[in-house]
């Protein structure tokens, strides 16, 4: 695989985008400007994602992620706001030294892992040649005329689905047991004190203990016949 | 400013060995992307997550964090679903198969963590993971 011209280009603005955007995330002083710079990190990924040729993982990353993730995660911030983080009177790392060992860590890991990819993509090109730009790749094989009539629709989303039901229906199935377990738990987590008392889904040692402290308890509990 | 000091010269000895040929070819593949690339941005995505996760305070953004490793992850599966394609591999779409189901993970994952955030911010009013250092309280 290989881009040329544009592609390359904006293989380059939005590779530089996505890197930079993670960064500033990381050090960001506010979670919510973190937030925002994560989104834009995810945007440049999902159009990383259009110039590889997976244009449906691209809509599923702007419409999960983007959509769905970081709106609960600035919720999330929002209800958990502590404000002092972002007057600069918190500290946002940990400890000098911790910080120091662990930078340490990550740049052996850039070296590890950029020599990994270098002797990997060597051996790779020694498995398969790189071949010449007249030899069609199937991603190019086009489809129906769009509206506009200036270009042909893709056929990734027909593909990826097709064999996502072919070769992947368990797996399928699986993950939406998972995201229903998902949903349950955190319902069930996220609950406040009066409502686990109404539930009577708490232990009566506790209850005893916590009605000790805030009377108005105990009118929650429902009463057994 | 000491490492600094002993960065430079490892930094020159790096440089010195590539001669005029070797300058060209990587000149050729910065105006030709290839699979290659693609891993480098993805490491640098994943490294950035590590760095993250290991030196912040606020348990919110370390979730961030593992968000950029999960995504890094994806653009290495679609970098080499797209390589396996040119390659007329059969198996080619397992990648971005793959990253349907990293990206219902990592959503998963999300809810249940800030699900966990929320009951912790309202029993020990604190987001500061080094001050959340109890099992049980």
């Amino acid at each position: 695989m290989t881009l040329s011209g544009y592609e390359a280009l904006f293989f380059w603005i939005f590779a530089l985008a996505a890197i930079f955007a993670a960064l500033l995330t990381v050090m960001a002083r506010n979670a919510v400007h973190s937030a925002l710079f994560l989104i834009s990190s995810l945007v440049s990924v999902a159009a990383l994602f259009v110039l590889a040729g997976a244009e449906f993982i691209a809509g599923v990353q702007i419409l999960v992620y983007v959509g769905g993730v970081m709106v609960l995660f600035l919720f999330v911030i929002m209800l958990v706001n502590v404000g002092a983080e972002e007057k600069g009177r918190e500290q946002i790392f940990n400890k000098q030294r911790q910080v120091t060992a662990s930078l340490i860590f990550c740049f052996l890991l850039v070296a590890g892992v950029l020599y990994a990819v270098n002797k990997g993509y060597q051996g790779l090109n020694v498995l398969h040649p790189p071949r010449e730009a007249s030899v069609a790749a199937p991603t190019d094989q086009s489809g129906p005329p769009t509206a506009t009539g200036t270009s042909t629709m893709t056929k990734d989303t027909e593909r990826v689905g097709g064999s996502l039901y072919r070769y992947a229906s368990l797996p399928f199935e699986i993950a939406s047991v998972l995201l229903l377990v998902a949903i349950i738990g955190s319902v069930m987590l996220a609950r406040t004190l009066k409502q686990e008392v109404s539930a009577d889904d708490i232990d009566p040692e506790t209850l005893q203990e916590e009605i000790a402290r805030d009377p108005e308890l105990a009118k929650l509990e429902p009463q057994s016949e | 400013m000491n490492m600094l000091n002993s960065f430079i010269p490892a930094l020159a000895f790096l440089f010195q060995q590539g001669d005029v040929s070797r300058l060209e070819l990587m000149r050729n593949s910065a105006v030709n992307p290839d699979l290659s690339k693609f891993l480098v941005i993805g490491a640098l995505l994943f490294i950035i997550g590590v760095a993250g996760v290991l030196t912040r305070r606020n348990i919110i953004v370390i979730f961030m964090s593992i968000e950029l490793i999960l995504n890094a992850a994806n653009l290495n599966f679609v970098a080499f679903s797209r390589y396996l394609q040119e390659t007329g591999s059969m198996n080619a779409l397992a990648g971005q198969i793959f990253t349907v189901f990293v990206i219902v993970v990592a959503a998963a994952e999300a809810a249940i963590g800030l699900g966990i955030v929320i009951a912790l911010y309202r029993n020990k009013e604190t987001i500061w993971v080094d001050e959340i250092d109890l099992l049980k309280w």
